[in-house]
C-alpha cells in the first residue's frame, strides 16, 4: 500500500474535522485553522523538498494525530477542577447558610440510606455471600421427598436409601449423611449440651475443609473401634483454652469415651452452630431393616463439570430403581436436588427481598421529600439563576451547580447511612434465633455493602438533584423569571403542579407500604389469637437426655424420670410436673405409620395414610401443660410397665381413625419398636386429648398420639413444671434436684412456655416490625411533604388571602380552601397508592395468614389513616392562612 | 519561583531560539504533536507566550493559510530563566556538560 501526498493531506483533514468535534466551540475555528495551516504548510514544504516515499507523509498523518490530545486538552482545560471547586465551595457555602435544611436533609439521607444498606447487609449474609467452603456452589443437599411435592426442600432419607444413593450416584465427588443432635459433654468442667452432629466419613470431603489440628474424620472411623470426634473452633477455644495439645485426649460424650482426633478452623459450622461432629455408624439392622426410618440429611459435592440437572435426572432414576426395588417402604418416594444455600436459607428468600424492596421505597420517598424541599429552596433562588442565565451561564453549568449541592447532601447522607448501618447491622445480627431466618447472624458491614451505599448515595444524588436543578435552570425565557422574581403571585403554577405532582407521588408510595404493614398487623393478629391448645402461663420447661451408656435399659430411663418427677412435684412452688419427649413448638417431628388397626394388619398404602406424629408423656404432663382430655381419661402411674398398654390421642387422630367419636376401646399398633423388649409402639386409646398446634399456629394440628413413658421409655425427655407463681423461680430447685440424682447429667433447653410462644410468631413478628417502621417512616415523610407544601402555598398566596380577608372573606372559608388542598394532594396519593397497593400485595401474599390481601377492612383504614395524618398537617398552614393580617399582607406586598 | 516541566521548557526554549510556529517547535524539540500542542495553549493560558496570525499576504503570496505563531512573553522569558537555572542545579558537580565536553 503507498500513500500520495494528496491522500495523506485528505487522511490529516479527516482527522482535524474529527478531533474539532472535541474542541470547545467557541475555540474550535481557530483552533481548525492554525492545524490546516500547519498541515498545509508541511505538506507544501515536502513536496517543495521533492520528498519520495511514504515514511515522511506517514510522518505528518502521525503528525497530525496529535490534535486529538490537543483538543481532549483543551476540553478538559474548560472543565478544570478549579471549577468543580468553584462548585464544592459555592455548594458547601450555600448549605452552610441554610444549615437547618441541610442538617434534615443530610438526617433524614442517613436513615434512608442507612436502613438500605442495613437489610442489604442482611440479604448478603443470608442469600447473597458465599458459604464459607471452597467451591460452595457445587455443594447440594439431597431430599426424600414425596409424590405430592417432589421438589420441596425438605425430607430426610433412611440409612438404607442413603447408602444406595451414595453407592449409585456418579455426579458427585461424595454424599455424607449428617443426623443432627446435641450430646453431653462431661469430664470437661461442668456438664454440657453440646450441639452437634453424627456424620458419615464422606462429610469432611464433601465441605473440603482442612482441620486446623489433627485430622477430620475419615471412611474409617464409621466402623468399629474407638470413637473419634473432631471440635468445633467455638467449643475448642470455650472448653479447652484453644489448647492445640487436645487432640488425642479423651472427652466423655453421652457417658461414652470419644478421643479427640482434630478441630476445625473458625467459621466451619454444619449444621449451622454445631459444634463438634462424630463419625454416624449404621448397625446391620439400620442397614437392612430401616428403609422406613428416615432421620438423615443429606449433603453432596458435584463433581467438576457436573450441571446441576445431571445430577437431579441421575438420582431420579436411582430412586426409581428404589421404588421399583422396595415397593412397600419407598412407594411415594422422589427426590430432590437443591443447591446447599437454597436449602439453607429456605423460604425467607422472597421474604428479604421484599424488605428490601420495602426499604427502597421508603429512601424513594426520601428523595421525592428532600426533591420538594430543594425545589421550594430553588424557587427563592430564582433571581440568583436568572441573573446567572442572563451573564451567560450555560444551562449544564447551572445543573452540575445545584446537581454539586445535592451530591455533597447524598454523600454526607452515605456516611451517616454507614453509620446507621453498622448499628443496625449489629442489631440485626443479634437477633434471637427464633426469628428463624439462618445465616442472619453473619450479618456485617463488608465491601460489597460500603460499595452498595456508595452507589445508592450516588443514585440518591441523581435522584434528589436532578429534577429541582432541571427545572430551576430552565431558562427559555430569562424575561419571564425576572418577573416571575418580582411578582410573587404569578407564574407559579407549574411549580406548583410539580411539586404537588412530587407530593401525590410521595404520598402513593407511602399507602403501598401502609397498606401492606397493615395485612401484615393484621395477620399477626389472627395469628396470636389462634387457640394452641395448651395453657402456657407459668410453665417451665427443661430438657435432659439420658446417655445410653448410663442408662443402657428402658426401665433403668423410666426409673430416674419417675423419681425426678416425684421429687419436682414436691416441691413447693410446684403444681404440676410431667415429662414430654416432643414438646410443642419445637420442631419436633417423629411420625410413624400405623401397622395394625384393631387387630387387622393395613395394607401399605393405609399403614401411611394413617401416620401418626408420636409422642411420650408421663402421666402429669396433659395437667401441667392444661391440655384438656375430652373424652376417657388421662394415662394415668396404673399405666405402667407390664400392664396392658393404653394411649391417649388427639382429637384429629380421633377424626382420623374413627370419625365417629368412638376412639375409646380401640387399639392399634405402629410401625417401630420401642421401649422394653423392642414391641411395636401402639395399645388401647383410654383418652381423646384436645388438640394442640404442636408446630405454631399457623400449622394445622397433625393426628398425635401420646404414649405412657413408662412403658416406652426414652433418653430425651424435656420437663414441663407447672408453678404456682413465677415459673423462673422453679429452674434452680430442678436443676438442683437432677444433680442430685447424677451429677452428670446437664439441663438444657431450659425455657418458658411463654417464650416459646412468643417465638413461634418470632419471625412474622420481625417483618412486620421492619415492615410498620418503613410504613411509619413514610407516613411521617408524607405528612411533611403535604406540611411544607402547603407552608410553601400559604406563603406564595399571602397577598391574594390579605385582600380576601380584606374584602370580608370568612377566615373559616380561608381555613377550608387550605384543608380542601390538603384533601385533594392525599386523594390523589390514596387513589394512585390505592391502585399500586393492589398490584403489589400479591408479593406479601405468602407471609399473610387467614387474611385475603384485598382485605377491604384494612384499605378502608389505611385510607382513612391518611386522611387524618394529611388533615393534621394541613393544621398548621391553615391557621397560618387565617391569621394574615390584612393590612401587613398588601403593606408587605 | 514557578517551575516548569522539561516539556515546557523545551517548547518555551524553542519558541526563544527562534521557532515560532508549532510544527516548527515540534522539529526542534523532537517532541511529538500532541505533547508540543497542549504545552502551547498552557503556556498561553499561564501569560507566557502570546499568540498572534502571521501577515495574510505574505502567506497569499506563498499560496497557503496563515499560520499562527508563537512569542514568549516577557514572564515566559523570565520563568524560562529561572527554571534553566534550577534545572542546572540538578547536574553534578563537576561533570562538564555535554557542550563543553
Amino acid at each position: 500500500m503507498t500513500i500520495t501526498p494528496f491522500a495523506a493531506l485528505r487522511l490529516c483533514g479527516a482527522i482535524l474535522r474529527l478531533a474539532s468535534a472535541i474542541v470547545p466551540a467557541d475555540l474550535r475555528r481557530i483552533w481548525r485553522l492554525e492545524w490546516d495551516a500547519e498541515t498545509r504548510y508541511e505538506a507544501m514544504r515536502l513536496a517543495e523538498r521533492g520528498a519520495r516515499g511514504m515514511r515522511p507523509h506517514v510522518r505528518l498523518v502521525w503528525r497530525c494525530l496529535g490534535a486529538f490530545a490537543h483538543a481532549v486538552w483543551l476540553r478538559c482545560d474548560r472543565w478544570r477542577i478549579d471549577m468543580w471547586l468553584q462548585d464544592v465551595k459555592y455548594a458547601l457555602r450555600s448549605l452552610m447558610h441554610r444549615r437547618g435544611f441541610a442538617g434534615i436533609a443530610v438526617l433524614t439521607l442517613a436513615l434512608g440510606i442507612g436502613a438500605n444498606a442495613a437489610i442489604y447487609s442482611a440479604v448478603r449474609a443470608v442469600v447473597l455471600r458465599p458459604l464459607p467452603f471452597p467451591e460452595p456452589e457445587r455443594l447440594v443437599q439431597l431430599f426424600s421427598t414425596t409424590v405430592q411435592s417432589p421438589d420441596r426442600a425438605s425430607g430426610t432419607a433412611s440409612p438404607p436409601d442413603f447408602t444406595d444413593w451414595r453407592r449409585e450416584s456418579r455426579s458427585f465427588t461424595d454424599l455424607a449423611a449428617v443426623n443432627a443432635g446435641t450430646y453431653a459433654m462431661t469430664g470437661v468442667g461442668a456438664a454440657e449440651q453440646v450441639p452437634g452432629a453424627a456424620v458419615t466419613g464422606g462429610f469432611f470431603t464433601v465441605f473440603a475443609v482442612a482441620p486446623l489440628h489433627g485430622r477430620t474424620l475419615l471412611p474409617e472411623d464409621d466402623g468399629a473401634g474407638p470413637m473419634s470426634v473432631v471440635l468445633g473452633h467455638g467449643l475448642w477455644v470455650r472448653r479447652f483454652g484453644s489448647d492445640p495439645s487436645v487432640v488425642g485426649r479423651s472427652m466423655m460424650l453421652d457417658s461414652t469415651p470419644y478421643r479427640i482426633v482434630g478441630v476445625m478452623p473458625r467459621g466451619f459450622a454444619y449444621p449451622l452452630s454445631s459444634e463438634l461432629w462424630v463419625p454416624q455408624r449404621f448397625t446391620t439392622s439400620d442397614l437392612t431393616t430401616q428403609r422406613g426410618a428416615h432421620y438423615l440429611d443429606v449433603v453432596g459435592r458435584l463433581r467438576l463439570g457436573v450441571p446441576m440437572q445431571q445430577a437431579r435426572d441421575e438420582m431420579s432414576a436411582i430412586v426409581a430403581t428404589l421404588r421399583a426395588a422396595y415397593p412397600d417402604s419407598n412407594r411415594d418416594q422422589r427426590v430432590a436436588v437443591h443447591e446447599l444455600r437454597a436449602a439453607m436459607v429456605g423460604d425467607v428468600r422472597p421474604a428479604l427481598f421484599l424488605l428490601l424492596g420495602a426499604v427502597g421505597v421508603v429512601l424513594l420517598i426520601v428523595c421525592v421529600n428532600l426533591a420538594n424541599l430543594i425545589l421550594t429552596r430553588a424557587l427563592a433562588r430564582n433571581r440568583e439563576v436568572a441573573v446567572r442565565c442572563a451573564l451567560g451561564a450555560s444551562r449544564f453549568r447551572l445543573v452540575r451547580g445545584l446537581m454539586v449541592e445535592s451530591a455533597l447532601l447524598a454523600l454526607a447522607g452515605g456516611a451517616g447511612g454507614l453509620l446507621v448501618a453498622y448499628w443496625a447491622s449489629l442489631a440485626i445480627a443479634a437477633a434471637p434465633p427464633a426469628v428463624g431466618i439462618p445465616l442472619l447472624g453473619d450479618t456485617r458491614i463488608d465491601w460489597s455493602v460500603v460499595a452498595f451505599t456508595i452507589a445508592v448515595s450516588l443514585a440518591t444524588a441523581v435522584l434528589v438533584g436532578l429534577l429541582p436543578a432541571w427545572h430551576t435552570s430552565s431558562f427559555a425565557d430569562v424575561a419571564t423569571r425576572i418577573r416571575e422574581e418580582s411578582n410573587t403571585t404569578s407564574g407559579l403554577g407549574q411549580r406548583q403542579r410539580v411539586r404537588a405532582v412530587l407530593i401525590v407521588a410521595e404520598t402513593a408510595l407511602a399507602v403501598v407500604l401502609l397498606v401492606g404493614a397493615g395485612l401484615l398487623l393484621r395477620s399477626f393478629v389472627k395469628l396470636s389469637l389462634v387457640d394452641l391448645g395448651f395453657d402456657a402461663a407459668r410453665v417451665q420447661t427443661m430438657s435432659l437426655s439420658l446417655p445410653d451408656a448410663a442408662y443402657p435399659q428402658p426401665v433403668d430411663r423410666a426409673e430416674l424420670v419417675e423419681r425426678l418427677l416425684a421429687r419436682i412435684s414436691a416441691l413447693p412452688d410446684v403444681e404440676a410436673a410431667g415429662a414430654v419427649f416432643g414438646l410443642p413448638l419445637t420442631d419436633f417431628r417423629f411420625v410413624i405409620s400405623m401397622s395394625t388397626l384393631d387387630g387387622r394388619r393395613l395394607p401399605s398404602e393405609e399403614q401411611m395414610a394413617r401416620s401418626l406424629q408420636v409422642r411420650v408423656v408421663t402421666p402429669d404432663y396433659f395437667r401441667a401443660m392444661g391440655i384438656p382430655i375430652v373424652r376417657g381419661r388421662a394415662l394415668t402411674a396404673s399405666d405402667r410397665r407390664g400392664a396392658a398398654a393404653a394411649v391417649v390421642i388427639n382429637e384429629a387422630a380421633s377424626r382420623l381413625l374413627w370419625a365417629d367419636d368412638s376412639a375409646i376401646g380401640h387399639e392399634f399398633t405402629l410401625g417401630t419398636r420401642m421401649g422394653q423388649g423392642g414391641v411395636n409402639a401402639g395399645g388401647t386409646v383410654v383418652g381423646v386429648a384436645r388438640d394442640v398446634r404442636d408446630f405454631g399456629p399457623g400449622q394445622p394440628v397433625r393426628p398425635t398420639v401420646f404414649l405412657s413413658h413408662a412403658q416406652f421409655p426414652m433418653g430425651f425427655m424435656t420437663f414441663v413444671v407447672k408453678a404456682r407463681g413465677d415459673a423462673a423461680r422453679t429452674i434452680a430447685p430442678v436443676r438442683a434436684l437432677v444433680q442430685e440424682l447424677d451429677g452428670d447429667l446437664p439441663t438444657f433447653q431450659v425455657r418458658s412456655m411463654e417464650q416459646l410462644v412468643a417465638d413461634a410468631v418470632a419471625q412474622p413478628r420481625a417483618y412486620l416490625f421492619l415492615l410498620a417502621l418503613f410504613a411509619g417512616m413514610a407516613v411521617l415523610l408524607a405528612a411533611l411533604g403535604i406540611y411544607g407544601v402547603l407552608m410553601h402555598v400559604v406563603a406564595q398566596r399571602t397577598r391574594e388571602i390579605g385582600i380576601r380577608l380584606a374584602l370580608g372573606a370568612e377566615r373559616g372559608t380561608v381555613i377550608r380552601d387550605v384543608v380542601t388542598h390538603a384533601g385533594f394532594l392525599a386523594g390523589a396519593g390514596l387513589a394512585v397508592g390505592l391502585v399500586l397497593a393492589v398490584a403489589t400485595t400479591r408479593l406479601i401474599g405468602g407471609l399473610l395468614f387467614q387474611i385475603d390481601r384485598y382485605d377491604a377492612a384494612t384499605y378502608a383504614v389505611v385510607s382513612g389513616s391518611l386522611f387524618v395524618v394529611a388533615l393534621v398537617a394541613s393544621y398548621v398552614p391553615a391557621r397560618r392562612a387565617a391569621r394574615i393580617d390584612p393590612v401587613r399582607a398588601l403593606r408587605y406586598e | 519561583m514557578r517551575r516548569l516541566s522539561v516539556t515546557a521548557v523545551s517548547v518555551l526554549q524553542a519558541l526563544a531560539n527562534g521557532h515560532e510556529y508549532g510544527f516548527d517547535v515540534i522539529d526542534a524539540t523532537g517532541l511529538p504533536s500532541g505533547t508540543v500542542y497542549p504545552a502551547l495553549s498552557r503556556l498561553e493560558r499561564d501569560g507566557y507566550v502570546r499568540s498572534a496570525w502571521e501577515d495574510e499576504r505574505r502567506a497569499h503570496r506563498e499560496a497557503r493559510p496563515a499560520r499562527r505563531n508563537y512569542r514568549v512573553t516577557a514572564a515566559g522569558s523570565k520563568v524560562l530563566s529561572e527554571s534553566l537555572r534550577y534545572y542546572r542545579t540538578l547536574l553534578p558537580v563537576g561533570v562538564p556538560r555535554k557542550s563543553e565536553a
